[in-house]
């Protein structure tokens, strides 16, 4: 005779096991994280980072056009730039290469040969909008969505051939 | 209310871009988190998890020998493991949904997309701090549980179905 016993998953309450902060710290932890001051103070904090941020982009962007057909270097300083551009200030930079960083790795999912020209193009785009972003995105903007559309269609003429 | 209730927390950081750990310390400390340590990656971390006691840990995902998927498996699974239990956000540009429903199966308790914001970051730690997961263990996995919603009309005992395993009983 066969009989089906289940066996459930041990849960481990979180009152059981070591906590991160006490309960009095906790709440206190909370406060301050939602307290405007600190909210005024981490702003600072980033703002007096961007300097520092934008030089380091630009020597990412050094690298990323340096790399030329060495595609996983070019994914690599492409995702760098992703990762911290917009941090940095730098919104359309970060766009653009998130688009080239996403037409990548979604080539690579579906096994398909990228198109050297298309990222020649953006990295193209990406030195140049690093260099001359100064807040003022409209034109940024309109060629980062050109770029979106054209490696959406890139994206799917690949996934149907 | 006195204190940040952060006086005495100590936190790690595991980021191979140096620029990156620099504002992440930066954003800490401005929500008054002094005891910080850093890692550039995630066999350093394992070491200083081992040497110092860590409260938090904010990881990356891709780094070199050891990027912070395989990173927060061994904190919560290795037999000699300090703390099992530390929360861990992962902090990642890779933000395909297959790359996130990986960090969350290695066991992290909170993903954090780049670019960070400070308001972004603040938002993980007050979820961790207000409201600490239950951890699970079963065959494949162990770390918070990962069904972070709560169905109040849900009356049976299994939400899934490996919830459970058969025991074949032969008589």
């Amino acid at each position: 005779m066969k009989t089906a016993v289940k066996k459930q998953p041990q849960i481990i309450a979180p009152d059981v096991y070591p906590q991160m902060m006490s309960k009095p710290n906790a709440a206190r932890a909370a406060h301050t994280l939602r307290s405007a001051d600190i909210a005024v103070k981490a702003q600072a904090a980033m703002e007096a980072q961007m300097p520092a941020m934008r030089a380091a982009i630009l020597g990412y962007v050094e690298e990323l056009e340096k790399a030329q057909d060495d595609m996983t270097l070019v994914f690599e300083k492409a995702h760098e730039i992703r990762g911290f551009a917009e941090t940095a200030g730098l919104v359309t930079t970060g766009r653009i290469a998130d688009i080239l960083c996403r037409y990548m790795d979604d080539m690579e999912r579906i096994k398909k040969p990228l198109d050297v020209t298309l990222v020649a193009l953006n990295v193209s785009a990406i030195g140049r909008a690093a260099r001359t972003e100064d807040g003022n995105a409209t034109m940024g903007d309109v060629v980062a969505a050109e770029l979106a559309a054209l490696v959406a269609r890139r994206l799917a003429d690949a996934s149907q051939g | 209310m006195t204190g940040t209730g952060f006086e005495t927390l100590k936190a790690l950081i595991v980021e191979d871009n140096a620029h990156m750990r620099t504002l992440l310390r930066a954003l800490l400390n401005s929500a008054g988190i002094k005891e910080i340590a850093e890692a550039g990656n995630g066999v350093a971390a394992l070491t200083l998890l081992r040497e110092r006691k860590s409260d938090l840990v904010l990881s990356d995902l891709a780094m070199k020998p050891m990027d912070g998927l395989e990173f927060t498996r061994r904190v919560r699974n290795d037999e000699h493991s300090p703390n099992p239990f530390v929360p861990i956000i992962m902090i990642s540009g890779h933000t395909e949904k297959y790359r996130v429903q990986a960090a969350r199966d290695a066991g992290v308790t909170e993903f954090l997309a780049k670019p960070i914001t400070a308001h972004n970051l603040f938002a993980r730690i007050t979820e961790i701090v207000e409201r600490p997961r239950a951890f699970v263990r079963c065959d494949n996995y162990f770390g918070p549980d990962r069904r972070r919603h709560q169905l109040d009309d849900y009356a049976g005992p299994w939400r899934r179905k490996d919830d459970f395993q058969q025991e074949v009983d032969v008589r």
